[in-house]
């Protein structure tokens, strides 16, 4: 791996977008950006699954760069359709370049907070403080790769439209992704380790019923039979729990 | 610092200002086929003949919208003695549908992918909604901004009528692709 390009990725975020912008060695960052991306998110898989440790670090550390690079193949041209009817007609190998050195970069800070993960998975947190730890870390590294994305769509009209449509379309899909590739931390008790688990609703529901649970509206046909079953941990879970566990007032 | 010029196809189809009716209906037929796209994406999870009803339907109502909406404006706008000239108008238009085809078609995987693995339809029909609203709505923003600079020799008081009919063609617009896309799109509830 070229260390310089490394180094400017994590050091320089505008140097790197003035190169995608301008498609200057391009493929270097590219390149670079890949094995970033593919390091950084199967070492953080790995301390994921290291939750549920066993056959879970294999399968997360596995499916986190499957998620990535996928979220990426699906949201480039997404990205330069977008990019391009805003005013910023630029190659699709630019556009494909920032997004790979932005992922890239938050693949690092994944990468730079995996031990932090690990540490405290390996002192006893438990499952839903490990999941919001992991989601605070996510956040962080979405923020580093902000700065790139930022950046390298260049100054002029209709740079904040564009700037908020690439944050809803990855976010958007990259949760869905996301989502068909779980589970990553695994629950304790399951008594199996699936690759993935079965088809279930999307993000989106998976949402609104968590929004709905945190404001206490509950309803009994959020609880398919499936989710009592893999909350085996929690033998005293009745079906007046939501998905998550937490008993209904 | 500038940018350095990178010429693209990209950039080449949506700033293409060739005038020639060759060179239009050659990048309205590619804007067709970049918005069916989107359609086949919408298409794959009921596969077979939904497919082609969706690829037909998502273009179907760009069409409608620029086939009945813009030559209404036309009308309308040099009633009241806007300067516009229909080789401009025409540019303007396809260059509109142009944009809404590029964004369209760059979003076909991802609404793919929500409508493939989308437990409830109703969530993929929002997904596929939600992308051709922004579609949409990026191929008329381009198409008011180029009105806008077609009166910008106007006088005041053309300026302010046309205001008033850009929006309620805007609104139009809004409210047709709705009912075209509702009413020919299975996956938004429509064809049966």
């Amino acid at each position: 791996m070229n260390g310089a390009a490394l180094a400017e990725l994590l050091r320089d975020p505008s140097e790197i977008a003035r190169r995608c912008r301008e498609d200057d060695g391009v493929r270097e960052i590219a390149v670079v950006s890949l094995i970033a991306i593919t390091v950084g998110s199967l070492a953080f898989g790995g301390v994921l699954g290291s939750f549920r440790a066993e056959t879970q670090i294999l399968w997360s550390g596995i499916k986190l760069p499957l998620a990535m690079l996928g979220t990426l193949a699906l949201c480039v041209p997404a990205l330069h359709g977008v990019a391009c009817a805003l005013g910023r007609p630029r190659p699709m190998r630019a556009t494909a370049t920032l997004v790979l050195a932005a992922t890239a970069r938050a693949a690092l800070v994944l990468l730079a907070a995996s031990p932090v993960l690990w540490l405290a998975i390996d002192s006893g947190l438990g499952y839903h403080a490990s999941a919001l730890l992991a989601a605070i870390v996510y956040g962080l590294s979405g923020l580093a790769a902000l700065g790139i994305v930022l950046r390298g769509l260049g100054a002029g009209p209709g740079w904040l439209t564009t700037a908020v449509a690439f944050v809803a379309i990855f976010l958007a899909v990259g949760g869905q992704v996301a989502w068909n590739f779980r589970p990553f931390l695994g629950r304790p008790s399951q008594s199996s380790i699936p690759f993935v688990r079965a088809p279930e609703g999307s993000f989106a529901d998976a949402l609104v019923t968590s929004a709905q649970s945190a404001a206490g509206i509950y309803r009994h046909s959020d609880l398919s039979d499936s989710d009592v079953d893999d909350d085996a941990w929690d033998t005293e879970r009745s079906r007046a729990t939501d998905p998550y566990g937490r008993r209904a007032p | 610092m500038t940018d350095n010029i990178i010429v693209s196809w990209s950039s080449l189809f949506l700033e293409d200002d060739d005038p020639r009716t060759a060179s239009l209906a050659r990048r309205l037929a590619i804007a067709v086929g970049l918005c069916a796209l989107y359609g086949v994406a919408m298409g794959v999870c009921a596969g077979g003949p939904s497919i082609l009803v969706h690829a037909a339907g998502v273009p179907a109502a760009v069409l409608a919208v620029l086939g009945l909406g813009v030559p209404a404006l036309y009308i309308v706008l040099t009633i009241f003695g806007a300067p516009l000239v229909p080789a401009r108008l025409a540019e303007a238009t396809v260059g509109a549908f142009a944009s809404t085809g590029i964004v369209l078609a760059g979003l076909a995987p991802a609404v793919a992918l929500f409508v493939v693995t989308s437990g409830a339809p109703s969530t993929a029909a929002i997904a596929s909604g939600t992308g051709l609203a922004l579609g949409g709505a990026i191929g008329l923003r381009r198409f008011l901004r180029s009105l806008h600079e077609q009166l910008a020799d106007a006088d005041s008081a053309t300026r302010a009528v046309s205001l008033i009919a850009c929006a309620g063609f805007s609104l139009f617009a809004v409210a047709l692709a709705a009912r075209v896309s509702i009413g020919t799109l299975p996956l938004l509830g429509g064809g049966s």
